[in-house]
């Protein structure tokens, strides 16, 4: 769980990368993504790595990325164990390693770079029925809701003598109804106010939306993208057309 | 002036009810007026706001007799979009109104729905931010706020699409008396400024009386009372029916009553001015 909000879920920022259009944001990690599973030499790895770092770095997400590279090295390590004991080849071995860390960081820098209003704003460019996004974006929006509940649920409970740390398992998991019961209630008497207070602000009235944000390609976003498109056309080329670059 | 609703003999019974949650409702009310709805709860209160935005018939199904009209047309037969324009409904928890994931985007949330352009949309925005004084708070996110600010929040977001009856659902029972305060001055600036007509369910009737023209009871689903704010807290009935009487009106009552002949006030005096009656009878 750590993990996850830790490499995957957006903190405000204010850098020039987080200030990026969505698109470009997007396109980027793509780009990245697909670069990492065409390079087929630890050379051109490592330099998409590099690229990602320094991204990252001027990102001012550096601590994060590089937590989650860390954690991730963990099941890299074991991907890389098991690679030698079947290939017994030792740079295939470590380029399917890095590879995975190199995934997980190009999907990572993408979410924890673009807001809850952005990534609606992509959902909307992939053409998502609105009933879609909107259901994405109240979830999110609900979420430190739901957990404040929960926490409340869970404290009124205790104080009531129910102890959620002993027992058995079986007992444990019958100790979270008491929470699970009112947390249930709690959604559905929101979901219902909620669906009347779109009701009144009109939700459904035209079948295209306007939308407040606007988002125009400047010149760092150019930038950005063409920068990995460099390192996807090395990748590319070196993946069909010559015999992977190895060090020199 | 026209009256912007005029509610028509209206009952509503919810399905699967025994018995009409609002019953032979009677009600006009002139443009430009601030009128407090107040009563026990469950008498019928909610339900009648419903019914005037079309959240019943629209939303609800049950037995519905009578009319509503709101700016002369009735409510049956129209639609939700029209109606979303013309009555803003704030609800009594504003955690539940707020849908977006900023400020700025939750107020454009209903003008995005109805398709409005961007840079109108943009300037009926950032002036229901200036409204509201929340301008510094564009940029935050909803569990960034207090209750007070999302209360503020959310009334900028209905106020953004320029209705002409807004509607408060018990807007300060999630509010320490200061905001309250504050939010019922904001009312009373607002009908000054836009002259919106405004109809504030209500249970703090001393935040209200000062700014209200007219006080409205309710009890069991039908009107019990109506009048000036004054007349209502001084009817004998009003206690009886769940409204509770400001302890000024209370003294001021009994101080009137003493004084034979003397008319009912017609204010509720402030805290000083009470002192100074009182001071005046034991003298
Ligand atoms: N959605 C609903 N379905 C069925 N009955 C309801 C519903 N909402 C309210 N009621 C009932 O209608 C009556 C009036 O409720 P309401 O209008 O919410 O009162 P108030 O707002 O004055 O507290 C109550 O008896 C309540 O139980
Ligand atoms: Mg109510």
């Amino acid at each position: 769980m750590m993990w996850l909000s830790g490499g995957f879920i957006f903190r405000r920022g204010d850098s020039f990368y987080h200030r990026l259009d969505p698109r470009a944001k997007l396109l980027n990690s793509v780009l990245m993504f697909t670069t990492t599973l065409l390079a087929r030499s630890i050379f051109e790895m490592v330099l998409v790595i590099l690229f990602m770092v320094g991204l990252s770095a001027a990102a001012t997400v550096l601590k994060r990325v590089a937590r989650t590279m860390a954690f991730t090295a963990l099941f890299s390590g074991f991907i890389f164990v098991v690679n030698v004991l079947f290939t017994r080849d030792l740079e295939t071995s470590v380029l399917y390693a890095i590879r995975f860390i190199a995934i997980v960081v190009s999907t990572s820098i993408f979410f924890i770079t673009t807001s809850p209003d952005e990534l609606e704003q992509v959902m909307k460019m992939f053409r998502l029925p609105r009933d879609v996004v909107f259901a994405f974006v109240t979830a999110v929006r609900f979420i430190p809701v739901m957990m404040l509940d929960t926490i409340q649920i869970m404290d009124a409970q205790k104080s009531r003598g129910l102890e959620l740390e002993k027992g058995n398992l079986i007992r444990r998991v019958r100790n979270m109804i008491p929470i699970l019961i009112p947390l249930v209630v709690n959604s559905v008497m929101r979901s219902g106010e909620l669906a009347e207070a779109m009701e009144a602000r009109a939700y459904g009235a035209v079948p295209r939306p306007t939308s407040l944000l606007v988002y125009r390609a400047t010149r760092a976003d150019v930038g950005v993208v063409c920068a990995a498109v460099a390192l996807f056309a090395i990748a590319a080329y070196s993946f069909y057309f010559v015999v992977p670059v190895r060090f020199p | 002036m026209a009256d912007i609703l005029r509610v028509e003999g209206l009952s509503f019974r919810y399905p699967d009810s025994p018995k009409s949650a609002v019953s032979d409702f009677e009600l006009s009310i002139p443009e430009g007026e601030i009128v407090v709805l107040a009563g026990p709860s469950g008498c019928g209160k909610s339900t009648l706001l419903r019914a005037v935005n079309g959240l019943i018939p629209h939303m609800y199904g049950g037995e519905y007799s009578g009319d509503v009209l709101v700016a002369g047309s009735s409510v049956k037969s129209s639609n939700m979009r029209d109606l979303a324009q013309t009555v803003g409904f704030l609800f009594q928890n504003p955690e539940n109104q707020i849908f977006m994931f900023s400020v700025e985007r939750d107020v454009a949330f209903g003008l995005e729905n109805l398709g409005v352009p961007r840079e109108e949309m943009r300037a009926r925005v950032d002036e229901a931010l200036r409204l509201l004084r929340i301008g510094d708070l564009a940029q935050r996110a909803p569990h960034e706020l207090s209750d007070g600010q999302k209360q503020r929040v959310a009334l900028a977001g209905v106020l953004a699409m320029r209705p002409k009856l807004v509607i408060l659902d018990e807007p300060t029972s999630l509010l320490d008396p200061k905001t309250a305060s504050e939010l019922v001055a904001l009312v009373a600036k607002l009908r000054g400024e836009l002259g919106t007509t405004f109809v504030v369910v209500e249970h703090r009737l001393d935040l209200l009386v000062e700014v209200a023209d007219r006080l409205v009871v309710m009890d069991g689903g039908r009107k019990v009372l109506e009048g000036t704010p004054m007349d209502v807290l001084f009817d004998n009935e009003a206690e009886a029916h769940g409204v509770a009487i400001p302890a000024v009106a209370k003294v001021q009552r009994l101080l009137a009553e003493r004084e034979a002949g003397k008319a009912a006030a017609a204010k509720l005096l402030t805290p000083s001015a009470l002192a100074l009656a009182v001071e005046g009878r034991l003298t």
